[in-house]
């Protein structure tokens, strides 16, 4: 027994040290490592971020956190464009009445940050922290898209060419297959949404066809992993105006997102 | 004689010992508490919040191939500037790419003909299946996870890449185009050139 009692407190004294080294370097190693940073071999080129926002729970709550009430405060600021009820009277002006309250919110983080530019915008959204930016986006998220006959509103407008809405109508419903184009109701509704993708349903003809050739040009691309660039590219000049004046005809739908209003 | 001895030795002992033990290893044995709690709330953390907790815990047990599917584009392997074929030391040519509803990113995609191809893709969304049309290649692509096949092509052409794995109400349109050209041919090209779709 004392061999063995002593043999354990010769071992024990013998490798404490060795076991606590390797515990710290366990330790570092847990606290420290990335994967990011380790799993990634980033190339030559700049790493190019296309927006500071990322789909996490985090983001989404807070996004979806504002005040309604305290939204209509702020937004009465952007009255003079986006118009009273979210309708613009300027069809290069987007509508956003219904629109969904995580797109706002990214938009506006967009412009914050630089990542979609708009001279106009750019330093109106800087005057809005994360939390003012959550609270406009509730207050439209809640205005009505019904058509009210009293407002001046640029919504809906006519189609300048009817063969448009059969070419829109069949990308709008099925896609194209052979380009890999998705049907666009697939993510912009009323079928199937995607987060911050907005509702085109009730929007402007002229604003959508200039972000349509923003997103095919390159110009804009504050889209997360170029969704909107890789399908705005492939598109013709004659289905680039046939989906924006078909979308800004209206399409008779009244869902505006993604809780269905 | 040895067993009496021992006996007194061993009354002796502990009492000699104890004081020694409790100056000696009192510090060490709460470094050691120390570290494995913390090693265990650190396990907990990353079983807990899989996507959220990006630690050296994850990379210990599968880091190479684990990516949060949210933030693929913030930073990491996935994001957009590095996308796309790149050729390697050795010629062989990586490309990278991202499924997600419903396109595989970048759409186009140009490769070289006779030389080995590493594909590394991942989901931002939901499961997807890459397939390319003209061999035999299919690979699973789950979000969270990076998958890797191996391929090379030995005829030039234009090879279709359906999605074989229901996505959602885009997923059967979800379809990108390989291009293969003569190796000669892919290095003139440019890094943009590499991912650009022909007009229809």
């Amino acid at each position: 027994m004392q061999n063995r009692k002593s043999l354990a407190k010769g071992c024990g004294r013998r490798r404490a040290p060795i076991r606590l080294a390797v515990l710290t370097v366990a330790m570092l190693l847990l606290l420290s490592a990335r994967a990011d940073v380790m799993g990634s071999d980033v190339n030559e080129p700049p790493v190019r971020i296309p927006s500071n926002v990322a789909w996490t729970a985090r983001t989404i709550a807070l996004a979806s956190s504002g005040n309604a009430l305290r939204g209509l405060l702020i937004a009465r600021r952007c009255d003079r464009c986006h118009g009273r009820e979210g309708f613009s009277s300027s069809p290069s002006v987007p509508n956003l009445a219904a629109m969904d309250r995580l797109v706002v919110w990214k938009q506006l983080d967009d412009f914050r940050s630089g990542k979609r530019s708009s001279p106009v915008m750019q330093p109106i959204a800087n005057s809005l922290s994360l939390e003012d930016s959550a609270d406009v986006a509730a207050y439209y998220w809640m205005m009505p898209i019904a058509p009210d006959p009293q407002d001046d509103r640029a919504f809906p407008q006519p189609l300048s060419d009817p063969k448009h809405e059969a070419v829109a109508g069949r990308l709008i419903n099925a896609g194209d297959g052979n380009r890999g184009l998705p049907p666009c109701q697939a993510c912009h509704g009323p079928i199937g949404f995607v987060t911050g993708a907005p509702s085109l349903a009730t929007q402007n003809a002229t604003y959508l066809l200039e972000q349509i050739e923003a997103f095919a040009s390159g110009r804009r691309a504050n889209d997360i992993n170029m969704r909107m660039r890789s399908i705005a590219a492939q598109l013709t000049e004659e289905e680039k105006h046939a989906l924006a004046e078909s979308y800004g005809a209206g399409l008779g739908e009244s869902s505006a997102g993604p809780a269905g209003r | 004689m040895p067993n009496s001895n021992s006996k007194i030795s061993l009354a002796t002992r502990p009492a000699d010992e104890a004081s020694a033990v409790k100056e000696g290893s009192g510090v060490r044995k709460l470094i050691r508490v120390v570290l494995v709690s913390t090693t265990l709330i650190c396990v907990w953390l990353t079983v807990r919040f899989p996507y959220e907790v990006e630690s050296g815990i994850e990379y210990l047990l599968d880091g190479p191939n684990r990516v949060n599917p949210q933030t693929l584009h913030l930073r990491g392997e996935f994001v957009e500037s590095n996308l796309g074929p790149v050729e390697e030391q050795g010629g062989t040519v990586t490309v990278r790419m991202i499924a997600e509803q419903y396109l595989f990113v970048p759409q186009c995609v140009v490769v070289p003909t006779g030389v080995p191809i590493r594909v590394r893709m991942t989901s931002a969304d939901v499961v997807h299946q890459l397939t390319i049309s003209g061999t035999t290649d299919e690979v699973k692509v789950v979000p969270g996870y990076i998958v890797e096949t191996h391929l090379q092509l030995e005829r030039a052409g234009e090879y279709q890449m359906p999605c074989h794995e229901f996505c959602g109400p885009g997923h059967y349109t979800m379809r990108s185009r390989l291009t293969a050209v003569p190796p000669e041919e892919f290095r003139k090209l440019s890094r943009e050139a590499r991912m650009n779709c022909a007009k229809p």
